[in-house]
């Protein structure tokens, strides 16, 4: 000990850590993502709209309160996404502010059609067990699937949104759990949701076909999609 | 759902019982309730109207106060959400309010919301249960004008600088009465709410910055919400007033003092005719 001479100590490293592991590729240019970005932004303004419109016609206390919680979180995310626009080129945020299609115009005024007290279950169904879970699926494969590295931005927002998301979707479980308490109102939840569904199906996801990317795979295993408009990085 | 939605539909439990201002004024358990306008109330070894400790009445007249805070935050919460959806985002004219401001809504929304969380904990610490005061739905009738500019003046700006001078109250009745738990709530709850008349007053100047005949139609409501939440002058700067006008916090939230001064009269005016009121009605049963 104390004879041998110390190895001498470099700064030079790699640009990126041995646990680094992001990488460039991603399945979405800027302006695919600056479209993507407008739909969730129509689609968030929409659910918050209707949260906060829904709070004076719910009788439970409980669920009246949680409505005004959560139509936040909506109205934050949807902030979010406008003020994400302008950095991907849209310098008029409301141009791309849109629906993904007219399905999901549909979707969203079946989703706010009831108001009646007696139809909490209706109303909670449409938002946590139809379109939060549909932004959960959205926002996941955004979230998996853009550059971990030119589009950081994006995925910050995403993560942190999606953990609303997730602690939103469960609220509203819970409490349709505790609100659905016989046959009828089992029917009545499973109905509407299968109405509201079908118009989800056809509107193909919150950012239309190709929300969740290209599941089905043909001619030598290339997966295709109907009509995603994806690009290339 | 409508854009729009009346205040005879907001809905409730069963446990609620609604009212009009005057039913609910009539409450004696209630702060500035009763017909007594006297600097002291007969039922007072009080020296004033304020709700302290010493009042022999103090327990029931806070708790009655406090349930009159949580069905006012139920319908501020309501008001709040109702704003955020009936309005399209645009530029403020016509049926449009700007984006952002359907952000601060919502905000609000969420802020109301804990100000029933927090209200319905402290009533239920108080022994108070839920609809056992009746609830006034005039806050909500101030929420549902068809113009924005009016809901802001209307609630953010009378509704809310009431809730600062109530709230005021409330944290220092905590204080004498060494109830930290009342006081440390009230005191958070003050800080949003000199953030709501703050975000009341900001916009409205911001919305109506090109169209000074809207603005002062929203002042005219406002002062119109002030003299009537007044309670009859139970709000003022006077000693027979039950609560003070929180004047260091209303600068805070935006209020000039030339603001504050106004409402101050109002209150003298709204206390001044509940006492010619009350003369008439015991001259006429002592003519009876």
């Amino acid at each position: 000990m104390g004879d041998a001479p110390a190895p001498e100590r470099t700064t030079a490293r790699a640009p990126f850590a041995p646990w680094d592991r992001r990488d460039l590729p991603g399945m979405f240019d800027v302006a695919e993502t600056a479209r993507r970005v407008g739909n969730y932004k129509w689609a968030e303004m929409k659910l918050f709209e209707a949260l906060g419109g829904w709070i004076a016609t719910v009788p439970e206390l409980d669920v009246k309160m949680r409505l005004g919680t959560h139509c936040y979180h909506h109205a934050w995310h949807a902030e979010l996404w406008h003020k994400r626009l302008p950095e991907l080129r849209e310098m008029k945020p409301e141009r791309l502010t849109q629906p993904a299609n007219e399905a999901m115009v549909r979707f969203m005024d079946a989703m706010t059609e009831p108001e009646a007290p007696e139809l909490t279950i209706e109303k909670l169904v449409g938002a946590y067990r139809v379109l939060i879970p549909r932004f959960i699926a959205a926002y996941t494969y955004h979230r998996n699937n853009t550059s971990e590295i030119t589009d950081a931005p994006t995925i910050r927002s995403l993560t942190f949104i999606l953990q609303d998301e997730i602690d939103d979707w469960r609220d509203g479980e819970m409490m349709l759990q505790s609100l659905i308490s016989t046959e009828h109102d089992v029917e009545r939840a499973a109905a509407h949701q299968a109405r509201l569904e079908a118009i989800m199906v056809e509107a193909g996801g919150i950012a239309g076909p190709g929300t969740i990317g290209p599941t089905t795979v043909m001619n030598g295993g290339s997966p295709t999609t109907d009509s995603t408009t994806e690009g290339d990085a | 759902m409508r854009q729009f939605f009346p205040v005879e539909d907001l809905a409730r439990d069963e446990r609620f019982v609604q009212t009009n201002m005057a039913e609910r004024m009539a409450d004696t358990r209630v702060p500035g309730g009763g017909s007594q306008t006297s600097s002291k109330k007969a039922s007072s070894r009080s020296s004033t109207n304020r709700l302290t400790p010493d009042r022999h009445d103090a327990s029931d007249r806070a708790r009655g106060l406090m349930h009159g805070i949580m069905v006012g935050e139920i319908q501020a919460l309501e008001g709040a959400g109702r704003t955020a959806h009936d309005f399209d985002a645009g530029d403020g004219s016509g049926d449009t309010i700007p984006f952002a401001l359907k952000l601060d809504m919502a905000r609000q929304a969420w802020d109301e919301a804990r100000h029933v969380e927090i209200s319905a904990k402290l009533s239920a610490w108080m022994g108070t249960e839920i609809g056992e005061f009746q609830e006034n739905t005039v806050l909500f009738e101030a929420a549902c004008s068809n113009d924005p500019v009016l809901r802001l003046a209307g609630v953010n700006r009378a509704l809310e600088g009431l809730a600062i001078d109530v709230f005021t109250q409330m944290k220092e009745f905590g204080d004498l009465a060494g109830d930290p738990y009342l006081e440390f709530c009230e005191d958070w709850m003050l800080a949003d709410e000199v953030t709501h008349v703050k975000m009341g007053s900001d916009w409205l100047r911001k919305v109506t910055e090109n169209d000074p005949e809207r603005r002062s139609r929203a002042l005219e409501f406002q002062q119109v919400v002030d003299k009537l939440f007044s309670f009859g002058g139970a709000r003022g700067d006077t000693a027979e007033s039950s609560f003070q006008l929180a004047r260091r916090f209303r600068e805070l939230a935006g209020f000039t003092d030339d603001e504050v001064d106004t409402i101050a009269e109002l209150d003298e005016q709204a206390l001044a005719e509940r006492k010619a009121a009350v003369r008439a009605m015991n001259a006429a049963s002592a003519a009876n």
